[in-house]
């Protein structure tokens, strides 16, 4: 499903990625952990095409992003990345919910303007989804009426309102309170349940333990090692993951 | 005890006044100060000037015309300097009473209105007025013929009163005496009737221009003094009498191509003459009748302002959007626009627009050139505004749009711009009101809005205080209402989630 080759990335002269591999196969939940900047959430945005990258091949169900011309996009170009993104939805850290539409206009405005949905149609699947999160009796409300928790489920229920084939998370209970961080997790399981294919950034290690296929770990920027959630946490073979587990465990 | 306090009161009251109010005031007779200063103060406006009194082409710093050698005729009889003072030439008289000169002569008609507030000499001209017209004019023969036409004209001056007599006439009321024979050339205008001295150095020169008809009315230019200064006022009368028994009066008329067989009889017209029938019942007249004319200016300002911002928001968002998303040469070209037109003031630009375009060829209507220049100097501001608004949308909102396949345009419109519009808000509304206000300056393109028809009012009744305190008040009832419809736009977005 996500085939990631090589990947170098850089911001300037500072160097983040010098060759990442990681393949995401269709229904699949794989989990990225490793310390703040070690580079989990550029891989993310890498491949939803809200950064590019220098070197290296991304392939998405079929579509190269590396192909695309990113300095001087053609049209065709701008397809191919929008036809990416309806392939990947996307929740971000901060939520991104937009704060001047209600809860149901956050869900229905893409499947409108994007998929040509009927308003009554994007209605009906936004109501769909909300029952599933249990927010249903929210559609109304803006955001900033809602608690952080209610926000990240609406903002994960506006992501797969466009029928994605892979989901990407990125941090997504970091901005959270401890009390909240349960309810989004659980909906993140429910989706891992049904199948959907799932590429995770996050710090909640017992999430990572109990819903991940398969683990990844990042440190500066190098993939230091791939393997089931069982293995990284009672065996892991390299030191930095060690070091790393033994410091987000002991807190 | 009450009573006492009082009279010390009323004699301290009476020191105070006497002796830091009345010196401004002329405690000493205007002749003996000028005497003992050495020169004489007078009152002129010699911007577009002559032939009365404007600076010498081949030496501007120089003041020539027939006034400034009358006025340097009668300081010589007096015995002193003259030194002019610029003065718009709508307001001499106001200026005169409050003391910033002693004489004004420019050109000044001696009407009743006038001479209720001011001391007028003998005549010292007797103007006509003449109509002039396009050299291709086959309609406008004479005065007569005028009902329906267009005729430009000075603010204040008793052209205005002639044409606004004849009614049916679309009056236009300009400052300056160059703009509406410019604007008769280009054919904004129909006919333009002045005093004879500005038709003879103004029109008769230009080829695209004639006289139409013999010149009609008749009047008299006098020297203006304060009311008090009876004692100055028979000086110059009788130094004016001397110039003329002398023939040093007809020499100057001369030397400007002035003199006639009218001014022959200036002569005999020694006294201060009763002149025709005047605005003197408007002058005594109660504010509401004066309704009407600040009603329809105040009708010009808000279609002025409402059609330039429209063109201000449009034209802002483009520049900004160029600003901030456009390539590099269009985003340098944007910026490039912005800067000149923040840093150039609106008045040069409203001048270059109206009076400039007829140069090379492009001749805009004043309603036109009012909302472009406006228009287009408000977009340079309200471009930084939006830029302002858009940029302090976080990043993250243009990031999600695009994650769920909004293309950049689509996700700009639906996401992007109603949040900053939400933030640029306030700054947009200050906008408007200022430009609201800034709309009083296309009065120098022949626009009569609510500042121009409080200017030619208060000019011809002299009621500056009043009709003032009017028109502040008619600009304040319209810019509240927007303050108020600002704030609770505000209010309704603020509902809408953070």
């Amino acid at each position: 499903m996500i085939t990631v080759k090589d990947l170098h990335k850089s911001y300037g002269e500072l160097r983040l990625f010098k060759g990442i591999d990681l393949v995401v196969r269709k229904g699949e939940v794989v989990v990225c952990i490793g310390p703040s900047g070690s580079g989990k959430s550029t891989l993310l945005r890498c491949i939803n095409g809200l950064e590019f990258f220098q070197q290296g091949e991304i392939d998405i169900g079929g579509i190269e992003l590396h192909s695309i011309n990113r300095v001087r996009p053609s049209r065709a170009d701008d397809e191919t990345l929008r036809k990416v993104r309806r392939k990947v939805g996307m929740v971000f850290q901060h939520f991104n919910l937009f704060p001047h539409m209600t809860v149901l206009e956050n869900i229905a405005e893409a499947p409108v303007r994007v998929l040509g949905l009927s308003g009554k149609e994007a209605e009906e699947r936004a109501r769909a989804l909300l029952r599933r999160i249990n927010l249903e009796e929210k559609v109304r409300r803006y955001p900033s009426e809602l608690s952080g928790g209610e926000q990240q489920r609406a903002a994960i229920a506006r992501a797969l309102a466009m029928r994605p084939e892979a989901m990407l998370f990125d941090e997504p209970t970091s901005s959270l309170d401890p009390e909240m961080v349960g309810e989004v997790l659980a909906v993140m399981k429910g989706l891992a349940q049904e199948g959907m294919t799932m590429l995770i950034a996050t710090h909640e290690m017992d999430f990572a333990r109990e819903a991940a296929d398969r683990v990844v770990v990042f440190d500066r920027g190098e993939i230091v090692e791939i393997d089931t959630p069982e293995r990284i946490f009672t065996r892991p073979r390299a030191e930095r993951t060690k070091l790393f587990l033994s410091r987000v465990l002991r807190r | 005890m009450s009573r006492i306090r009082r009279i010390i009161l009323c004699a301290v009251a009476f020191l105070v006044l006497s002796g830091v109010v009345v010196p401004c005031l002329h405690a000493e007779s205007a002749l003996g100060m000028i005497r003992k200063r050495g020169y004489l103060l007078w009152g002129v406006d010699v911007e577009g000037g002559a032939p009365y009194a404007f600076p010498d082409p081949r030496d501007p710093s120089k003041l020539i015309g027939f006034e400034v050698d009358l006025a340097g005729a009668i300081a010589r009889e007096l015995g002193v300097e003259v030194r002019p003072v610029q003065n718009a030439w709508d307001s001499l008289i106001p200026a005169l009473e409050r003391g910033d000169f002693e004489i004004a002569m420019n050109g000044i008609e001696i009407t009743p209105q006038r001479e209720s507030r001011v001391l007028f000499s003998r005549p010292y001209y007797i103007y006509t007025e003449q109509l002039v017209v396009r050299k291709e004019e086959a309609a406008i023969t004479d005065f007569g013929k005028l009902k329906g036409k267009r005729v430009g004209t000075l603010s204040g001056t008793a052209a205005q009163t002639m044409l606004e007599k004849i009614g049916g006439v679309e009056v236009r009321i300009y400052s300056g005496q160059v703009e509406p024979y410019e604007d008769l050339a280009t054919g904004r205008i129909d006919a333009v009737l002045l005093d004879l001295p500005i038709a003879a150095y103004y029109a008769r020169p230009n080829p695209k221009l004639r006289y139409a008809g013999e010149p009609v009315g008749e009047g008299f230019y006098g020297i203006a003094v304060r009311k008090g200064d009876g004692e100055f006022r028979d000086r110059i009368n009788a130094i004016l009498g001397t110039l003329m028994q002398s023939g040093e009066l007809k020499r100057i008329y001369e030397k400007w191509e002035l003199w006639d067989k009218t001014q022959e009889r200036l002569l005999k017209q020694n006294t201060s003459p009763d002149g025709y029938v005047g605005l003197e019942e408007s002058r005594k007249a109660p504010l509401y009748t004066f309704l009407p004319a600040l009603l329809k200016g105040a009708a010009v300002t808000v279609i002025i302002s409402t059609a330039s911002m429209a063109l201000a928001v449009v034209l802002g968002l483009a520049l900004a959007l160029s600003r901030i998303f456009g390539g590099a040469p269009v985003r340098s070209v944007a910026a490039a626009y912005i800067e000149a037109y923040r840093g150039t003031p609106l008045l040069i630009q409203l001048f270059i627009l109206y009076y400039g375009l007829p140069n090379i060829g492009i001749s805009l209507s004043p309603l036109t050139a009012a909302v472009l220049g406006l228009g287009m100097n408000y977009a340079a501001y309200e471009a930084e505004i939006y830029r302002a608004g858009i940029e302090a949308v976080p990043r993250g909102q243009m990031e999600a749009a695009l994650s769920l396949g909004m293309g950049r345009s689509l996700a700009l419109r639906r996401v992007v711009l109603p949040q900053g519009f939400k933030i640029a808000l306030p700054a947009i509304t200050n906008d408007f009101i200022a430009l609201f206000k800034d709309s009083s300056l296309v009065s120098i393109i022949a626009m009569v809005e609510l500042a121009k028809t409080y200017s030619i009012l208060a000019v011809s009744t002299l009621r500056f205080f009043e009709l003032g305190l009017v028109v502040a008040l008619l600009y304040f009832a319209m810019s509240y209402p927007l303050s108020l419809l600002a704030r609770r736009l505000e209010d309704r977005l603020k509902g809408a989630g953070k």
